[in-house]
């Protein structure tokens, strides 16, 4: 296609789209539109064609209609700050940012719940209810500028996921816009809407079924009382037999953090921290009534001990835990102190398999001549692995994929997930086939084709290999694309 | 493909009558029943155990009921990863039995634990009083195969808990009453089995009281298991219970206990042998009548469910239980009604105010002659469009429980 076509093209629909959303909040220098190239994962960077942040729902639809028209694809993005790259352009599309629509819409404590629009930021949300004892459950550690559009999209979790489930078990409706313009609405206050659950199929489905614009969250009383306790060993064998100790007695903690060496070094490194260098870091909360509470962490710190703990902290006041878990939250970026350049991982392995696993990467890592630091929720076995290396030296990049593609099918292959809480995106898109069947991923894309039948919603994401819905359901027809042996019908 | 028996009138959904039955004995004997459904272009629905085959509308039609009972196996049950994968068929109390040697348990406890399948319950979202804290289905599968009606056999979720590879089917066929595909193994996340329990209950509560408990339950921060409002012959009555380690379990029932007075309520804490009979009260309320209905509404409303749903029901369908969980927003309602008509417009009205109140009122059982009157589901959902959308796309044909689900699907 000649270069000024597109050019001319472009410039319609940007004119088209600017009449919506405002010239202001209608993106096409090439500068500008650089900032949009990628998300939280930087590499693999695409421009994209258009940048629009509409205002509202039926700025919203309109966007849709016109991209629709003019046959382009729509990438959603919220904050931007998904590591798998799910809100990075496709090639040729028109990038709807949600951060302009951030209101608080209505919040009713009564039944508690909140409805706000995608904007609004995570932390925003607990503190819009904090002052009268109620919180938001899901916490990715990126919670202070992730929005809840993304974690809708991501079905996000967090450390406390672990007693509180992802944002699946929290979202209680949704309002969503087709490709066709169409505004639906899921779910709602009251429980058991008559149907199939479309807003489970919603959540974590990445942006390829629709945009959403509206969200109906559920809210929890906060906690009477949370016990927290960091625990050093000197290795991770110790602090996976802690794990798994706790868990068998029963107990379930609103999060076990663990930690490794080099996670460790990276985190003091980053926050002043005190600890010391021990081979691994237990940081655990148990929430709930005092009684409890107490009770079981108690019990925890005692089997911890007995699983070889060599010290057991307590923080002596809320400042101090706070400190604790900033060290944890801050562990990604702070592995930016000791190595120029990093990647992060996000696996999941039964719990049991910990320590194996562990040392398994361990093993990995040294025959490819790399170091990874461990950070993980290690109760629901959601691994974090950082493969550290330095860019300038020719093939290291290369060799940190490569290692983190084996980590992920080691994961595959103790059944576990290729992810537990970034998602697939364009990043793991191709390790999808190591995990599911060619019938399986066909079948998640029925789901998607009777959303979003001609694929205008983040194409190219989570689907190893891009296909086409039949054009409609029903006695086969051969789609022009097929005949001209351009694709694979469904 | 499994031999094909020739139906009998057990066989019957709905009073709808399958031409032949099928029981395949293995997965993939269930995989070559539904490639021969596929074939020969057979109409066919899945039965497990049989206990909520009332919820829904009658099948269009119907020519072969494939039964789970004989897949009844548990696949893999890793007490220290908290997880089990089991066949459709396998009744939840043998599951229960299994994971409670391990000191576990799966956190649904729906009615007919000894018949109904892990298979049906999920199909049927069926639910118990421990919905107040773990939920339901929704929040504890975590991994499903399935055949589809093309005899295509596919998979989604996984064996851990924390997943978000790929699109969420496991969810999505919870509650789709076997109208997208065959559920072959199903996998959960497990619990602890609880230490100590304890259930304390207020005799004749009015609605705005069930209310102010449950207000005073989270101002002061305690965690229940169940809170229930059961209402029988006897006059209602409001259950608390509380489940966890004995040092927490006590101190709850003590600060309940304690709340009282300002409520204007006395809790009393049941022995054993009471709290028991409490629950199989409970149980026999979700059981018994001849028309049943599963009511929802915002948790706050319990007052208006009970002055708008749970009072015209109690007089149309003939003296019956009622129950409503007034944290979890969710309920049922029974009795054998002596005139068609009566129960007909109580079953109107009750659904008339559940639905002003934003809420739903769905059947659970009912004669013929109330179903004649009475639609299964209501009015459709707002998104409907897209729920026929996707039936159309896993089941172009139709052939799958035709007509069972909402808005004719």
């Amino acid at each position: 296609m000649p270069e000024a076509h597109v050019d001319a093209e472009t410039r319609e629909l940007a004119r088209q789209l600017a009449a919506v959303v405002g010239e202001a909040h209608c993106i096409s220098d090439p500068a500008e539109l650089s900032v949009y190239e990628c998300d939280g994962l930087s590499h693999g960077r695409v421009r994209p064609r258009l940048v629009v942040l509409p205002g509202s729902t039926e700025e919203v639809v309109q966007v849709v209609r016109l991209a629709r028209a003019a046959g382009v694809p729509i990438v959603p993005r919220g904050s931007g700050t998904g590591l798998s790259g799910g809100a990075r352009p496709t090639t040729g599309s028109v990038v709807v940012v949600l951060s302009r629509m951030r209101r608080v819409l209505e919040v009713d404590l009564e039944d508690g719940w909140v409805r706000l629009e995608p904007g609004v930021i995570n932390l925003d949300v607990t503190r819009a209810v904090q002052g009268r004892g109620w919180y938001y459950a899901p916490d990715p550690s990126s919670q202070s500028i992730c929005s809840i559009g993304g974690n809708v999209a991501e079905n996000s979790g967090g450390a406390h996921c672990l007693k509180y489930g992802f944002t699946v078990n929290h979202v209680l409706g949704a309002r969503l816009v087709l490709d066709g313009g169409e505004v639906v609405d899921l779910g709602g206050p009251a429980p058991d809407t008559p149907g199939y659950d479309l807003l489970a199929a919603l959540v974590g489905s990445e942006g390829m079924l629709g945009i959403v614009t509206e969200i109906t969250l559920r809210l929890l009383r906060k906690p009477e009382a949370t016990r927290t306790f960091l625990a050093t060993f000197p290795s991770s064998d110790e602090a996976g037999d802690a794990v798994s100790g706790i868990i068998a007695a029963g107990i379930l903690p609103a999060a076990i953090e663990m930690m490794d060496t080099l996670a460790i070094q990276a985190a003091k490194a980053a926050t002043g921290l005190a600890w010391p260098e021990v081979g691994s870091i237990l940081l655990m909360d148990v929430d709930g009534p005092l009684a409890e509470v107490e009770h079981t962490a108690a019990s925890a710190i005692e089997i911890a001990r007995r699983a070889g703990a060599l010290e057991v902290s307590v923080p002596k006041d809320e400042e101090e835990r706070q400190l604790m878990w900033k060290g944890r939250k801050s562990a990604f970026a702070a592995v930016g102190r000791i190595s120029p350049n990093y990647m992060v991982e996000d696996g999941v392995i039964p719990r049991s398999e910990i320590a194996r696993v562990l040392r398994e990467i361990g093993r990995m890592a040294a025959e490819a001549g790399l170091r990874v630091a461990n950070v993980f929720h290690a109760g629901d076995g959601n691994l974090h692995p950082l493969v550290l290396y330095d860019a300038r030296n020719p093939g290291e990049e290369d060799r940190a994929v490569r290692l983190g593609g084996d980590i992920l099918r080691l994961c595959v292959r103790l059944g576990g997930s290729i992810t537990g809480e970034h998602g697939v995106g364009a990043e793991k898109a191709a390790y999808m086939a190591d995990m599911f069947s060619p019938e399986d991923l066909e079948t998640m894309a029925l789901v998607r084709c009777a959303f979003d039948p001609d694929a205008r919603f983040n194409p190219g994401k989570v689907f190893p290999t891009p296909r086409l819905c039949g054009e409609r359901p029903g006695p086969y027809r051969p789609h022009p694309a097929e005949v001209a042996g351009l694709a694979e019908r469904w | 493909m499994t031999p094909l028996r020739p139906a009998q009138a057990e066989d019957s959904i709905l009073g709808v009558a399958p031409r032949w039955v099928a029981e395949p004995a293995t997965v993939e004997e269930a995989v070559e029943t539904m490639r021969g459904c596929a074939r020969d272009r057979q109409r066919v629905a899945f039965v497990g155990g049989g206990t909520d085959l009332g919820v829904g509308a009658p099948p269009a039609g119907l020519d072969v009921v494939l039964r789970t009972g004989k897949l009844a196996r548990v696949v893999e049950h890793s007490p220290s990863d908290q997880i089990v994968v089991a066949e459709a068929g396998l009744p939840l109390a043998a599951l229960q039995r299994t994971l409670a040697a391990h000191g576990q348990r799966l956190a649904l406890d729906p009615p007919f634990a000894e018949r109904a399948t892990v298979g049906g319950i999920v199909a049927a979202n069926a639910f118990g009083p421990r919905r107040t804290r773990h939920g339901t289905a929704r929040d504890l599968i975590i991994g499903l195969s399935m055949v589809r009606a093309d005899g295509v056999v596919a998979r989604g979720g996984g064996k851990v808990v924390k997943n978000v590879a790929g699109f969420d089917l496991p969810r999505l066929f919870v509650g789709s009453l076997g109208t997208l595909g065959l559920i072959t193994t199903v996998t959960f996340r497990l619990h602890p089995l609880p230490e100590a329990s304890a259930t304390m209950t207020v005799a004749r509560p009015t609605g705005a009281q069930a209310r102010a408990v449950v207000v005073a339950l989270r101002e002061a921060q305690l965690d229940p298991a169940s809170v229930t409002l059961l209402a029988g012959p006897d006059g209602p009555s409001l259950g608390v219970r509380f489940e966890g380690f004995g040092p927490g379990v006590r101190q709850q029932v003590e600060r309940l206990a304690g709340l009282g007075p300002a409520l204007g309520l006395r809790f009393d804490l049941l022995d054993g042998a009471g709290a028991e009979a409490f629950w199989a009260r409970h149980e026999l309320a979700r059981t018994s009548g001849a028309v049943r209905v599963r009511l929802a509404a915002p948790p706050s409303a319990v007052a208006a469910v009970l002055e708008g749903a749970v009072g015209p029901l109690t007089g149309g369908l003939g003296p019956g239980w009622a129950t409503f969980d007034p944290w979890a927003g969710a309920g049922f309602a029974g009795g054998t009604p002596t005139d068609t008509g009566s129960a007909v417009e109580a079953l109107n009205r009750a659904r008339r105010a559940l639905v002003a109140l934003g809420g739903s009122l769905t059947l659970a059982a009912a004669p013929p002659g109330v179903r004649t009157g009475f639609d299964a589901w209501g009015a459709p959902p707002a998104a409907i469009e897209v729920m026929r959308r996707l039936k159309a796309r896993f089941d172009p044909e139709g052939r799958l429980a035709p007509g069972r689900f909402v808005g004719g699907i």
